[in-house]
């Protein structure tokens, strides 16, 4: 059995009279130690998918497994739970914590995914992921006085500290100049293969499809296989 | 990681305001509190240090103490079956000093009893005020209305009634006084629930206090205010955490969506709001109490810890439930929207 894989995911969006059928019926299962894309024109009900995938949202019909279990049934504090300490997040924008430094950032992570570790390993962890994704001279820095680039490498770190099963990525790239929307994806990829992680992320950039390795496409609703 | 504490080191400005608020606010509360209970004691001081008990005055005077007229016969049963019970007549009128200045007192006299002063006829014990305006002990004092003299036997501290001194006199000079055999009121200490007695109307201490004109009217006033200053201080603390929360709506939605709880959240406001209280309210104790002490003497000021105490946990009480229902947003935040938002 896959670590996540989805099933029948539809999703309907009320507006008044208004029915939009934004999901009609989604099977997808991902591979673990893969990068899988989902592309498509905007619109098309992406980041729809990867909220529910997360567990951010409910879908309207469908079912979710990860890890054996079924995240549709679970109570909003057991997925909580697993958003804390099986899953990681990285979004558009970093969203880091304005008035935490970068490793306070990352401590907190650790705390959240409720991590026993003594204090000084846990600063060792942080200091060793920061270093993987190239920050660990900003550690004392708050997330003001960082480029896009660095907060978002910061995010990615964040996103991977407490070692999540399943990364979500909602256009990390998307607020990025090409050469830094490049590293970033390879940083992504790297990591996915590394530690094992079972990465899906939302991308409308034809470019960064060459650093994944599988490729999943929107139209109307529904899934098909594509090429990168 | 105590994100609270974090938060406020980052933005100081912002948390020292609200602390300067609060700690103003309180202060004046403590303040106009002080002036509230001094005011009283000046007002009736007499009457607020007494034990706790019963005050009787006839059903025909309407609580008004002055025109009651308790006869003989009840006082003389009244005082038998209660033996510390003890029967008084306050009225307000004038004494000449030596210099043959008036001086307007509250002439108080009592049947036999440790609660008020006893003198004979001819002397008088004053209220220390007087004594601070140059009237000496073996001064001799004179009524309009006495044909003696009175000799100024002592002064005892804190006794006022309706703001003015009183002076403590022999029922029979009394009696010459206000051409009266009658006593208005009887007292009877440690009695707590009123007992009947046929054609007299029964007041506990504070609500004797009340039947006193001036006395209800200043302190409604002043405690009114206190009372406006605490729920100021209450919405303060909602607004101004409402507006922190608000700008933090995005971050908020963020950390749900990593997998904060609800309740850390909360606890992280609730840590701020307790820091902010805690240390504006000591700063301001410390204020009233230095208040307290280097008030001039003729300011009617007094505070008690005990009173300051009180406060403070209202004012902790306050802020709690403003910060808290300013709060409710963070529990509708939906991570979902924060994240669409876009950067915060
Ligand atoms: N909460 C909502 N209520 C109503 N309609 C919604 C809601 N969220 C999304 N939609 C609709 O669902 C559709 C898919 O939205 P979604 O955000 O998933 O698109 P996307 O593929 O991520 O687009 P983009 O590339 O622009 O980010 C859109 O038509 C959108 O208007
Ligand atoms: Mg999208």
């Amino acid at each position: 059995m896959e670590l996540f894989a989805m099933e029948g995911i539809s999703k309907t969006f009320i507006n008044g009279e208004l029915k939009e059928d934004v999901l009609k019926g989604i099977n997808l299962s991902l591979n673990v130690g893969e990068v899988t894309a989902l592309t498509g024109a905007s619109g098309s009900g992406k980041s729809t998918l990867l909220t529910i995938a997360a567990g951010l949202q409910d879908a309207t019909d469908g079912i979710i497994h990860f890890n054996g279990k079924n995240l549709t049934t679970m109570s909003s504090e057991q997925i909580r739970k697993i958003r804390a300490s099986e899953f990681g997040f990285v979004f558009q924008f970093a969203h880091l914590v304005p008035f935490l430094t970068v490793e306070e950032q990352l401590l907190l992570m650790l705390d959240v995914a409720e991590i026993k570790l003594k204090k000084i390993e846990k600063k060792k962890e942080v200091n060793r992921i920061l270093t993987l994704v190239g920050m660990d001279h900003r550690k004392s820095s708050y997330p003001s006085s960082l480029s896009g680039g660095e907060k978002q490498r910061v995010a990615i770190a964040r996103a991977i500290i407490h070692k999540p099963k399943v990364l979500f990525a909602d256009e990390p790239t998307a607020s990025l100049d090409s050469k830094r929307s490049i590293d970033i994806m390879v940083l992504i990829r790297d990591i996915t293969k590394n530690y094992n992680i079972t990465t899906l992320m939302v991308t409308h950039d034809e470019e960064m499809l060459k650093y994944t390795d599988r490729v999943i496409r929107m139209v109307d609703g529904l899934v098909f296989a594509g090429s990168n | 990681m105590n994100m609270a504490w974090k938060e406020m080191k980052k933005n100081k400005a912002r948390f020292l305001i609200l602390g300067s608020i609060v700690f103003l606010v309180s202060l004046l509360t403590f303040i106009i509190s002080g002036l509230a209970n001094g005011l009283s004691h000046d007002n009736a001081g007499l009457i607020k240090d007494l034990p706790p008990g019963q005050f009787y005055m006839t059903e025909d005077a309407e609580e008004m103490y002055n025109l009651s007229k308790i006869n003989s016969e009840t006082q003389d049963a009244m005082l038998t079956s209660h033996e510390n019970a003890v029967a008084l007549s306050i009225q307000l009128g004038f004494i000449n000093d030596e210099s043959d200045k008036q001086r307007s007192v509250a002439f108080v006299t009592s049947t036999d009893t440790d609660l008020f002063e006893q003198v004979s006829s001819g002397e008088v014990i004053l209220d220390r005020s007087l004594e601070e305006e140059g009237i000496k002990i073996g001064d001799i004092l004179t009524n309009n209305q006495h044909h003696g003299t009175f000799v100024v036997k002592g002064f005892v501290d804190q006794k006022k009634y309706s703001h003015a001194p009183v002076a403590f006199i022999s029922t029979e000079d009394y009696q010459e006084i206000y051409r009266t055999s009658e006593m208005q009121l009887i007292f009877i200490p440690e009695l707590e629930t009123a007992q009947e007695f046929t054609g007299l109307q029964s007041y506990s201490n504070q609500e004797f206090l009340q039947t006193i004109p001036s006395y209800s009217a200043e302190q409604m006033s002043l405690n009114m205010i206190v009372w406006f200053l605490i729920v100021i201080s209450g919405m303060l603390f909602a607004i101004f955490f409402y507006m922190m929360n608000v700008q933090k709506i995005g971050l908020y939605g963020i950390l749900k969506a990593i997998g904060v709880k609800t309740s850390a959240l909360f606890r992280m406001m609730w840590t701020k709001m307790v820091v902010i209280t805690v240390i504006a309210l000591g700063i301001s104790i410390a204020g009233s109490q230095l208040f307290n002490s280097l008030a001039p003497n003729g300011m009617p000021f007094n505070l008690s810890i005990q009173t300051t105490v009180q406060l403070s946990l209202i004012f902790l009480l306050i802020g709690f439930i403003g910060a808290t229902l300013s709060g409710i947003q963070i529990k509708k935040v939906e991570a979902l929207q924060a994240i669409q938002q876009g950067e915060v």
